[in-house]
C-alpha cells in the first residue's frame, strides 16, 4: 500500500468545547489512484487531508506514505517530506499576487530537483498565453489551473486537492476536474482530493465517504467515467 | 539550475511601494552618510590633532610667575628630567574687535605652529591670529588691527598647538573665540609691545614623555613641589599652574570630539532601531496579508528558512544599499560639512582623510546587523507559525480569548474607534516610539537656544557689579563707587565631578554690591548650588589649589549668582581664615570702570562680556548642530508617521471598502481611521513631552559634571509649545496624505477575492 492510514484520531479544543474531528480512520490508497474525500461539513475530510499533507498532526495512530512513517518526522523532515513528495491544491487559489502566472508555478518548480517543462505545462493547462499576466487578470477557473501547475510542476508523488472546484461554476468546475485527471493519467501522480459534489466520485479510482469523523463508506469504483461527462 | 523565482517580487514590490521605500531609501542614506562624514571627519582631526602633540611638540605644562623664573628654579628642574621653556605672552585688547588677544613670539622649540594662511609675520608690525578667532571676527589676512597704540596688520591665520580650544582660563566653562584669540609676533615686535601687560609664562617638557596620565600627574606634583620650594626661598612664587592633562585649551578637542562621535553613533542606532520597527511591523503586516499564500508555499514544501530570507532580503538589501552610498556621501559631502563645523569650533591644524574602520562599523556594519537581528527575530517569531495556521489566517500568538466587550452605551463610531485602537496596538506603539525620538531630538533643537539665551540673560541681570577687579596687590582708587573685597580661589574635592575652581569672596561690612546676611555660614552661588545639589544647612569642603589645607563651611543660603561657582563670606573672617591681615583686600566691585591705577597692578578685570563667553560660544559652535537637530526631528517625525498611518490604512482596506459599500462617506470614514491615528499622534506628541524632557534634564546634568561651571537646565514653556506647534503642523500634512489615501481605497476590494 503507498499510502496507509491507521487508526487516526484528532480532537479540537478543550474541556467542554472538546470536538473529536477524527474519530479513528483506517485507510488504504494505492500508488496513482485517484480517490475522492467525501462527506458533509464537519466530517473530518480537511482534517485528514492536512493530516496526510503533513501541515496538522493525528493524535493518535498514523500515517506512512511508501512504508515511511509520518510521526517519525520532526519539523524539517516534514517540510523535505512536503517538498519531495507533495503537491497542494486549495479552494482559494493562493497565488502570489505580483508574480505573473508563469513565475507562481515556476515557484513549484524551485522546490523540485526534477521539474516539469514549465512551457510545457503551461500549454497543458492552456495557460500559455496568458503566462505574462498578473493573477488578478485572470479569471477563478484560470487562477485555480494556475494553482494545479504550481503543485504538479514538480512532479510530485502526491497531489492534495481541498475542494480545488469549491469557489468555480460548473463549466470551469468541470474544465478544472478535468485536468485534474489529465494531469492523473498523464503523470501517474496519486491524487487526494477533498470536495463536496458527490458527483464527483464517478471519476474517481477510489470513494471513501466521511461521516462525523468515520469512515461510513470505502470502495472502488468498477468503472471510472470521464470528467467530461460528469453532471450535477 | 533552480531558479528561486520569489526573487522577481522584490522589483515589483519596490515598484509597487516606491514611495515608502524611497523616503525610507532617502532618510537612511541621509542619515548614514552624516554620521559617517561625522565619523570620518572627526576621526581623521583627531588624528591630526593627536599626531599633532608629537609634531608640534606640544608642552606638558605651563605655569605663570610674578617676575622671571631664576636660574636656580631652572636647574632645579632641569635636575628632575623637566626642561623649560620661556613662553611669555602679551595680553592686549584690539580696538577694532574689543576683543583680548594673547600674543606670543614666535616659538621654535616648543606648543609650535600652524599655518592655516598667508605668513608667518617677518616684520615687526606684522601679526599672525589665530584662524578661529579671525573667522569669529571677520578678519582676514591683509586687515590692519590697532593693539597697544599700534597698527599691525595680519600677515597671516594660524592654529596655535596648545591653543586647540581658545580657551583663556582652565577654570572657564567654556572658550569665547569671539572675544579671546591667541597671535604671534617677531620677537622684535613683540619686545617693542612694552612690558606694561607682560605675563611671565613658562612651558615645560619632560626628557622622556609619562607613560599615563596617572605618571604626568604625578611628574606634574614634582613640578609643583620644585616651584613651591622655589617661591618659599625667594618669593616668586607662581600665579598659574596648569599641567597638560588640565589644560582645557589642549585637552577640550580630544575630550570632546570623543563625546561627539558616541553621541552621534548613539543618535543613528536609534534611528536605524526605528526604521528597523518600522519595516518589521511592514513585514509582519505583509505576512498577514499574504498570510494564504504563505501557508501554500509552506504546505508545498518552501522550508522556514527560505521564507525568512526572502521576507528580509528587501529591507537588508535598502540597508545595505543605503550604507554604501551614505558611506560615499559621507567620505566626500558630509566629511565637509563635518570637518566646517568643527573647525567652526576648534582651531585644529589642517588634517587628512583617512580610511576608518571604526565609523565603517559603526555606520555600515552595526545598523545592517540592528536591521538584520530585528526583522530576523520579528520573522522568526511570525514564521513560527505551522503552515495551518496560515492557511486558516490564524496568525495570533496568544491564545483566542473573548474579545474585549466594550460599553454598549458608547456610540458605534467611538466603539468603532477603540477597535481600530486594539487592532493597530503595535503600530502605535511604533509611533509613540518614533515620536518619543522626535521629541527628543526636536527639544535639542528648540531648548538649547532659549535656555542659552536665559543663562545669558541671568547672568547679566545678577552681576555683582559692572566692573569686577581682581589685583596683583592692594592698590586705592578714588572712584567714589568701587567697594573693596578680598577674594582667593579655592577648588572643590574630586569626587564624582572633577576638582574645579570655586572663587571664595570676602565680603565688606553693609556691602552695596552683595546684599546678604551670612550668619553662622557661608552663602554659596547659585551656580554652586544648582550643579551640587547644595542648599542651607550643608557642609562643603574645599581645597587649595597649590597647597594640601582643606577648608570646611556650612552653607547658610543660596546667592542669586548663575555666572559661576562661588562661595561669599564676611570679608574679615575671609582674611584672617586665609592669613591675609586686617583691612586687606585684593579686588574691586564698581559700576564705573576704574582709570585711576597702574595697570601693571591688575590681575584681572570681569565684565558682563567675560560672564557670557560660554554663552557666546555656544550659540557659535552649537548653531548648526541645532538646526540640524531639528531637521533630523521632524524628519524622523514625519517619516514614522507617514509610514505607520499608510500601514494601518492599508492594513483596513478591506474594511473601508466595506465600510464604503455599506454607504459611510469618506468624512465618516475619516473620522474613524484618521482621526484615530490623529488622537495618538497628539496624545503622543504631548504626553512623550515630559518624560523627554525628564530625560533632557538628567542628561544635560551628566554631560555638564564633565564641565566647569554650571549651566541650569532651565527651559521656557514657550519652548514645549512650539515643539508641539511644529509637530501637529507637521502632522497636518500626513492627514492630508491619509484622507487622500482614504478617499484611494476602492469598493472593489471588498468585493473581491483575496488575491
Amino acid at each position: 500500500m503507498f499510502i496507509e492510514i491507521k487508526g487516526i484520531k484528532r480532537n479540537f479544543g478543550e474541556g467542554e468545547s472538546r470536538v473529536e474531528v477524527l474519530k479513528g480512520i483506517d485507510l488504504g490508497i494505492e500508488k496513482g489512484e485517484f480517490c475522492v474525500l467525501l462527506g458533509p461539513s464537519g466530517s473530518g475530510k480537511t482534517t485528514l487531508l492536512n493530516i496526510l499533507g503533513g501541515i496538522d498532526s493525528a493524535d493518535e495512530g498514523y500515517i506512512a506514505i511508501d512504508g515511511e512513517k509520518m510521526a517519525d518526522m520532526n519539523e524539517k523532515a516534514l517540510t523535505r517530506y512536503r517538498r519531495k513528495h507533495l503537491g497542494y491544491v486549495f479552494q482559494m487559489y493562493n497565488l502570489i499576487p505580483n508574480l505573473n502566472i508563469k513565475e507562481n508555478i515556476e515557484t513549484g518548480a524551485y522546490l523540485s530537483e526534477n521539474p516539469l517543462d514549465v512551457d510545457e505545462l503551461l500549454k497543458v493547462l492552456g495557460l500559455y498565453e496568458h503566462r505574462h499576466k498578473l493573477p488578478n487578470q485572470l479569471s477563478g477557473g484560470q487562477q485555480q489551473r494556475t494553482a494545479i501547475g504550481r503543485a504538479i510542476v514538480k512532479n510530485p508523488d502526491i497531489l492534495l486537492c481541498d475542494e480545488p472546484t469549491g469557489a468555480l461554476d460548473y463549466k470551469t468546475s468541470k474544465e478544472i476536474l478535468k485536468l485534474i485527471e489529465e494531469v492523473n493519467q498523464k503523470y501517474g501522480n496519486t491524487v487526494v482530493m477533498v470536495t463536496h459534489n458527490d458527483a464527483i466520485k464517478h471519476m474517481a479510482d477510489r470513494v471513501v465517504k466521511l461521516h462525523d469523523g468515520t469512515i461510513r463508506e470505502n470502495y472502488k469504483n468498477d468503472k471510472k467515467v470521464s470528467a467530461t461527462e460528469l453532471d450535477w | 539550475m533552480r531558479r528561486n523565482v520569489l526573487k522577481r517580487r522584490f522589483i515589483r514590490e519596490l515598484k509597487s511601494e516606491f514611495g515608502k521605500y524611497l523616503v525610507i531609501f532617502l532618510f537612511l542614506i541621509g542619515a548614514i552618510g552624516f554620521v559617517s562624514g561625522f565619523l570620518v571627519a572627526s576621526n581623521s582631526m583627531l588624528a591630526a590633532y593627536e599626531d599633532g602633540f608629537a609634531k608640534y611638540r606640544v608642552e606638558d605644562g605651563n605655569f605663570e610667575l610674578s617676575s622671571p623664573a631664576e636660574t636656580e628654579l631652572q636647574t632645579a628642574l632641569i635636575e628632575e628630567g623637566v626642561a623649560l621653556y620661556e613662553n611669555f605672552y602679551l595680553t592686549e585688547e584690539v580696538k577694532e574687535t574689543e576683543a583680548k588677544l594673547r600674543i606670543f613670539k614666535k616659538r621654535t622649540e616648543v606648543n609650535l605652529i600652524c599655518l592655516m594662511e598667508g605668513a608667518f609675520p617677518e616684520k615687526a608690525d606684522e601679526i599672525a591670529i589665530d584662524r578661529m578667532h579671525a573667522d569669529n571676527n571677520r578678519l582676514s589676512v591683509g586687515d590692519s588691527l590697532t593693539i597697544g597704540g599700534k597698527t599691525l596688520q595680519i600677515s597671516g591665520l594660524v592654529a596655535f598647538s596648545d591653543y586647540s580650544a581658545l580657551y583663556e582660563k582652565a577654570s572657564d566653562m567654556m572658550f569665547d573665540a569671539t572675544k579671546f584669540g591667541v597671535a604671534v609676533m617677531t620677537e622684535e615686535g613683540f619686545d617693542g609691545m612694552g612690558d606694561t601687560h607682560l605675563h611671565y609664562s613658562y612651558s615645560w617638557r619632560y626628557d622622556t614623555p609619562a607613560e599615563s596620565d596617572k605618571k604626568a600627574g604625578e611628574r606634574a606634583d614634582i613640578v609643583l613641589e620644585v616651584l613651591m620650594g622655589n617661591g618659599m626661598r625667594t618669593g616668586n612664587v607662581p600665579v598659574n599652574f596648569l599641567p597638560a592633562m588640565s589644560n582645557l585649551a589642549i585637552q577640550f578637542v580630544g575630550d570632546d570630539m570623543g563625546r561627539d562621535n558616541k553621541m552621534m553613533a548613539v543618535f543613528l542606532y536609534i534611528i536605524i532601531a526605528i526604521l528597523a520597527f518600522v519595516f518589521a511591523i511592514t513585514i509582519s503586516n505583509t505576512i498577514t496579508k499574504e498570510a494564504l499564500v504563505i501557508g501554500t508555499l509552506r504546505a508545498s514544501g518552501y522550508t522556514k528558512g527560505e521564507l525568512i530570507r526572502h521576507y528580509l532580503a528587501l529591507p537588508m538589501t535598502v540597508v545595505a544599499v543605503a550604507a554604501v552610498l551614505g558611506n560615499i556621501l559621507g567620505y566626500t559631502v558630509f566629511k565637509e560639512v563635518a570637518a566646517n563645523m568643527y573647525y567652526n569650533s576648534y582651531s585644529l591644524p589642517t588634517f587628512v582623510t583617512l580610511w576608518n574602520a571604526d565609523a565603517f562599523i559603526r555606520t555600515t556594519v552595526i545598523p545592517v546587523l540592528l536591521m538584520f537581528i530585528i526583522n530576523l527575530v520579528m520573522l522568526v517569531r511570525k514564521l513560527s507559525l505551522s503552515p495551518l495556521r496560515f492557511i486558516r489566517r490564524d496568525l495570533s500568538k496568544r491564545k483566542k480569548g473573548k474579545a474585549i466587550r466594550l460599553n454598549s452605551k458608547w456610540s458605534l463610531m467611538n466603539r468603532f474607534r477603540l477597535r481600530i485602537l486594539l487592532q493597530n496596538v503595535p503600530n502605535y506603539i511604533t509611533i509613540l516610539v518614533g515620536i518619543f525620538f522626535a521629541n527628543v531630538l526636536l527639544l535639542f533643537g528648540f531648548v538649547l537656544p532659549p535656555l542659552v539665551d536665559n543663562y545669558e540673560k541671568d547672568i547679566t541681570s545678577n552681576l555683582i557689579a559692572k566692573y569686577q577687579y581682581v589685583l596683583k596687590a592692594p592698590v586705592e582708587t578714588e572712584e567714589k563707587s568701587a567697594e573693596k573685597y578680598s577674594v582667593t580661589a579655592l577648588q572643590t574635592v574630586k569626587g564624582k565631578l572633577k576638582s574645579e575652581e570655586v572663587m571664595v569672596y570676602g565680603i565688606a561690612e553693609g556691602s552695596a554690591y552683595v546684599d546678604a546676611e551670612f550668619g553662622d555660614g557661608v552663602l554659596i552661588s547659585t551656580a554652586y548650588a544648582g550643579k551640587y545639589g547644595l542648599s542651607a544647612g550643608d557642609e562643603i569642603t574645599l581645597e587649595e589649589s597649590f597647597g594640601e589645607q582643606v577648608h570646611s563651611f556650612t552653607v547658610a543660603g543660596v546667592y542669586d549668582y548663575p555666572a559661576a561657582l562661588a562661595v561669599f563670606m564676611e570679608q574679615e573672617e575671609l582674611n584672617e581664615r586665609f592669613g591675609f591681615g586686617e583691612g586687606y583686600f585684593n579686588g574691586y566691585f564698581s559700576d564705573r570702570e576704574l582709570v585711576d591705577f597702574d595697570e601693571r597692578f591688575l590681575a584681572t578685570k570681569i565684565t558682563a562680556d567675560d560672564l557670557t563667553k560660554t554663552t557666546r560660544q555656544l550659540k557659535v559652535s552649537m548653531g548648526e548642530l541645532m538646526d540640524l537637530f531639528l531637521v533630523f526631528g521632524v524628519a524622523v517625525f514625519l517619516l514614522v508617521i507617514y509610514l505607520l498611518s499608510k500601514l494601518i490604512i492599508e492594513k483596513n482596506a478591506q474594511s473601508i471598502s466595506m465600510t464604503k459599500i455599506l454607504g459611510y462617506t469618506d468624512g465618516e470614514i475619516n473620522k474613524l481611521y484618521v482621526w484615530m491615528t490623529s488622537a495618538v499622534v497628539v496624545i503622543s506628541l504631548i504626553g512623550t513631552i515630559p518624560l523627554v524632557n525628564y530625560i533632557m534634564k538628567y542628561l544635560f546634568a551628566a554631560v555638564l559634571a564633565d564641565y566647569p561651571g554650571w549651566l541650569p537646565y532651565r527651559v521656557p514653556f514657550t519652548a514645549f509649545v512650539r515643539m508641539g506647534a511644529l509637530g501637529i503642523l507637521s502632522y497636518t500634512v500626513i492627514i492630508l496624505i491619509q484622507m487622500k489615501k482614504v478617499k484611494g481605497v476602492s469598493k472593489s476590494i471588498a468585493l473581491k477575492s483575496v488575491e
